[in-house]
């Protein structure tokens, strides 16, 4: 369990360049499923990748149960946008979900897999299968892991990015759209995967364009464009959307 | 019976063998890297390097190596893959390199075989050109054997396997070298322009349902000796160039209707 907790984040991509992101606070309590909401262009994937320490913010800070973010890379993962993936690529389910324990970074939280730790306790391999076949089952996967990437549905593939992103020792995984693209079927079918994931304690920020009933499933929303506009339980952002001139957000919207 | 007796076929059949396997492997790790406009911009890059070298008395493989990859550096650090312009640059960088080239040879009064650089010699090969292409083996096996996982992981998902702690420049910068070596090494083979068909095409029926790149490799590596040995067998006996007979043959294999989807 970990609390991650950002301050007055402020990103620019240049010097010159506006702010994309201006005073961002945000909060991500443990056990809890969270959703960023924002039209294109809102800063939704610059904020992930800042509050996984991929990009430094211009000002604010990041801790992590009270240490600084740089300390605590490890207890963070990231699903990329699947656009970002090689879909392509010649790889079975199984591996790429394996592929999520692997750290080469001289972290704390290292993969068992490395040599060291495989000496000292044989038993960590075994466990580590376990695991995966543990968290392919979780997110209904176990019965494709040994078809190949490109044979697989969006939502399938979805499901397996997400495993491999829960394969990774963190305690807070943030997920960049990972609906978009998806039919509503499949959409609803992830959505009762990461809801059960928060369920079951661990800590989720979801992004998302989707303003409507799916936030529902969410314990708290924060909507987001460049800055914090609203954020709190659903029901009590519903109140505060119907504020907000949603149109004219979109109609600042470019690409992230 | 004068062609058992004689040993002159061994060099370039051994060249050929280690070339059908080698190409075919390398170009099925740019191929899922999405990274064979590079091959393309190497190829054509060796060339100012290679008379550079002559004119300084250095080995023309090392220059060709070293000013292949420096094209493939100058290139990657005027572009990135998501820019508009990315295909335009390296275009642009590699027609310019090879200008660059064939403008500097006779400005330095040396003498290069044009055609054999860029065609292949295979049936005049040597020593020489055997080890270089042993070497290029030797530092592509080194890649993978201590870099499998590595290659696998940047190839997939570059942003995922940057977070888990991998140098994906240094990574990238590995594979431009070792293309170049590859490259070079394929000069006596099929020449540094046609070594593209022995990169691309025994990679397309080698990554067909492929399960992992290590498979898909081999699979590759299989496809381009079988290629390369046909092309070097019909080269001896229609007395055929063999470098632009391989590719031929690469490109009549894209008739068989699989490699097209």
């Amino acid at each position: 369990m970990a609390t991650l907790v950002a301050e007055n984040l402020t990103y620019s991509y240049t010097k010159k360049s506006k702010p994309v992101l201006s005073k961002v606070s945000v909060e991500i309590k443990p056990g809890t499923l969270t959703a960023l909401v924002g039209p294109n262009g809102a800063g939704k994937s610059t904020l992930l990748r800042i509050l996984q320490g991929q990009c430094i913010p211009d000002n604010g800070q990041i801790t992590i149960d009270g240490e600084k973010l740089i300390r605590q890379r490890s207890q963070v993962s990231l699903m990329p946008q699947r656009s970002y993936m090689n879909w392509k690529f010649p790889i079975t389910v199984e591996k790429l979900v394996s592929l999520g324990q692997i750290k080469y970074s001289k972290s704390k939280s290292s993969s068992p897999f490395q040599i060291k730790a495989l000496l000292a306790n044989p038993n960590a391999w075994i466990n580590k299968c376990c695991e995966l076949e543990a968290t392919m089952q979780r997110v209904g996967i176990a019965n494709i892991a040994n078809r190949r990437l490109d044979s697989l549905s969006g939502g399938q593939q979805q499901r397996a990015l997400l495993a491999k992103t829960l394969m990774s020792p963190a305690k807070i995984y943030l997920l960049d759209e990972p609906c978009a693209a998806l039919d509503p079927p499949a959409k609803e079918d992830f959505l009762k995967i990461v809801r059960q994931l928060a369920d079951a304690g661990l800590s989720l920020m979801v992004s998302s364009h989707d303003w409507g009933t799916s936030l529902n499933s969410y314990d708290q929303v924060i909507v987001l464009d460049k800055a914090v506009l609203a954020s709190g339980s659903p029901d009590s952002i519903k109140d505060k959307l119907e504020d907000i001139n949603i149109s004219s957000i979109e109609d600042n919207s470019c690409c992230d | 019976m004068s062609f058992i007796n004689s040993s002159w076929w061994f060099v370039p059949l051994i060249i050929t063998i280690f070339s059908g396997i080698l190409c075919p492997a390398m170009g099925t790790v740019l191929i899922t890297h999405r990274r064979l406009l590079q091959v393309n911009l190497i190829s054509h890059c060796v060339l100012p390097g290679l008379a550079l070298a002559l004119a300084l008395g250095i080995h023309p493989s090392i220059g060709g190596v070293i000013s292949g990859l420096l094209g493939s550096v100058i290139a990657e650090s005027l572009t990135n893959k998501k820019s508009e312009n990315y295909e335009a640059i390296m275009n642009t960088i590699l027609a310019g390199m090879l200008g660059f080239g064939v403008l500097i040879i006779p400005l330095l009064g040396i003498r290069i075989d044009l055609e054999a650089v860029l065609f292949g010699d295979l049936l005049t090969a040597n020593f020489g050109d055997l080890l270089r292409t042993i070497i290029a083996f030797l530092v592509f096996i080194l890649l993978m054997t201590f870099g499998y996982e590595k290659v696998v992981y940047v190839g997939l998902d570059p942003e995922g396997a940057s977070a888990s702690g991998i140098n994906v420049s240094l990574l990238n910068l590995a594979l431009s070298f070792t293309t170049a070596l590859v490259i070079v090494s394929s000069m006596s083979a099929v020449g540094v322009i046609l070594v593209i068909a022995l990169l691309s095409t025994p990679t397309l029926l080698g990554l067909n349902k492929a399960h992992s790149l290590r498979i898909a490799m081999m699979r590759s590596s299989f496809f381009g000796l079988c290629i390369s040995l046909l092309g070097f067998i019909l080269s001896i006996v229609f007395n055929l160039s063999p470098g632009p007979a391989i590719s031929v043959i690469c490109v009549a294999s894209l008739l068989i209707p699989k490699l097209r989807k």
